[in-house]
């Protein structure tokens, strides 16, 4: 059965296809979720709760781009929309945890690894998306366009934006 | 650190950030099945409200008669008693393509009516970690917006992108508390807390009360 063949059939109520539909794409699913949100658990609910929005939607999916993309479109927004939410929230404990963290930093010098995950986070979301997709992930530009709703240009002029970014809060590094 | 360093940085970030430990498909299959599978909620079918089931479309006929006939000029016609009645002949005055802006008005007020009960369902919403006494009646009241929510998305009020999206946010808001009618697990309300705050679905709800409100 192929992939269309499948989506008509959980349209349809089939609940064999829905695990053999989500069997198709829930590792790559999850492996992004995991990537951007950083969590294993958040990665979890991130991929549950694509898969229940894409089925909920799916008699609205015409097929115009590939079910793959639509569905990581969601995934995105899905963890665009949580992140969001955290920094709101974050922003009102920061001051609260701001004396803290300080005195954490001074204590170590972090290593590579530690600083490359800061620089990651501290990119703007869609560079951070961008970066983490085609670097990290293995997405190709179009396929990156495709998901995110932009021209390939732009994806990749944000690429490499993203990395000029992440080149200079890793210059003063010493190994 | 010098750019071959800062290349091979790049070329090493599949392994040095965020690796994803082995997804766990069957548990998460198991809430996704449970969610849209096993929902009494999850009953809808492709096409038109008329291929999916011959009395939903004789119900959104009968609800949008009833509306409609509320609002439609009745002009030389007799008043016609009950609403049943004013339902047949509403609707055969829309099928005879009767006043469209009496029609719209008609919409536009079912629409009205529908999101502040909407918007009240979710501001009185439990918190996390209140016990499940009230579950049921909200979970009632959801499964009855929930028949309204998808009558509306097949109706000429979801023509607005704006109110189609907030809808079908809205539709998987309420599938969730549906759901809330048999036994439910720690994590359920957080999971419809959570459904609400990242879809903005509170100020979204508000934000079209007030723009369906101010074009009346």
């Amino acid at each position: 059965m192929n992939e269309t063949q499948l989506i008509a059939r959980v349209i349809a109520g089939d609940r064999l296809a829905g695990r053999e539909l989500y069997d198709m794409h829930a590792s790559r699913v999850y492996s992004l979720a995991y990537r951007l949100s950083g969590d294993a658990e958040k990665a979890r609910e991130f991929t549950q709760d694509a898969f229940i929005r894409a089925f909920s939607r799916l008699s609205q999916f015409r097929g115009d781009a590939a079910f793959s993309t639509w569905l990581h479109r969601i995934v995105v927004t899905v963890v665009s929309n949580a992140r969001r939410s955290e920094i709101r929230f974050g922003r009102e404990v920061a001051l609260d945890e701001a004396h803290s963290i300080e005195a954490t930093a001074q204590q170590a010098e972090p290593d590579l690894r530690e600083c490359i995950a800061r620089a990651v986070e501290n990119l703007s979301e869609v560079y951070r998306t961008t970066l983490i997709m085609h670097d990290i992930e293995g997405y190709t530009h179009a396929e990156i366009a495709g998901i995110l709703g932009v021209p390939e240009g732009t994806c990749k002029s944000r690429l490499s934006a993203a990395r000029a970014q992440l080149r200079q809060d890793l210059a003063a590094f010493k190994e | 650190m010098d750019e071959n360093r800062f290349d091979e940085v790049i070329r090493d970030l599949p392994q040095s950030l965020n690796t994803p430990s082995e997804p766990p498909l069957d548990e998460m299959w198991k809430v996704i099945e449970d969610a849209h599978f096993n929902s009494p909620a999850s009953t809808r079918r492709p096409g038109g409200m008329n291929s999916r089931a011959p009395w939903l479309a004789a119900a959104a006929a009968l609800l949008i008669g009833i509306g409609i006939g509320r609002y439609v000029p009745l002009g030389n016609e007799t008043q016609q008693s009950g609403n049943a009645a004013s339902a047949v002949a509403s609707t055969q005055r829309l099928a005879a393509g009767a006043d469209t802006s009496a029609i719209a008005d008609a919409y536009r007020d079912q629409t009205s009516n529908y999101l502040g009960q909407a918007a009240a369902l979710l501001i009185s919403l439990p918190p996390q970690n209140a016990s499940g006494k009230a579950d049921a009646a909200f979970a009632g009241k959801a499964a009855d917006l929930l028949v309204t929510t998808r009558l509306l998305m097949d109706s000429p009020a979801a023509q607005d992108p704006k109110l189609r999206s907030l809808l079908e946010d809205l539709e998987l808001v309420l599938v969730q508390i549906a759901r809330l009618r048999g036994e439910r697990n720690k994590g359920d309300l957080d999971l419809i807390h959570q459904a609400v705050e990242q879809g903005d679905v509170l100020s979204r709800l508000n934000s079209a009360v007030v723009t369906n409100q101010s074009s009346e």
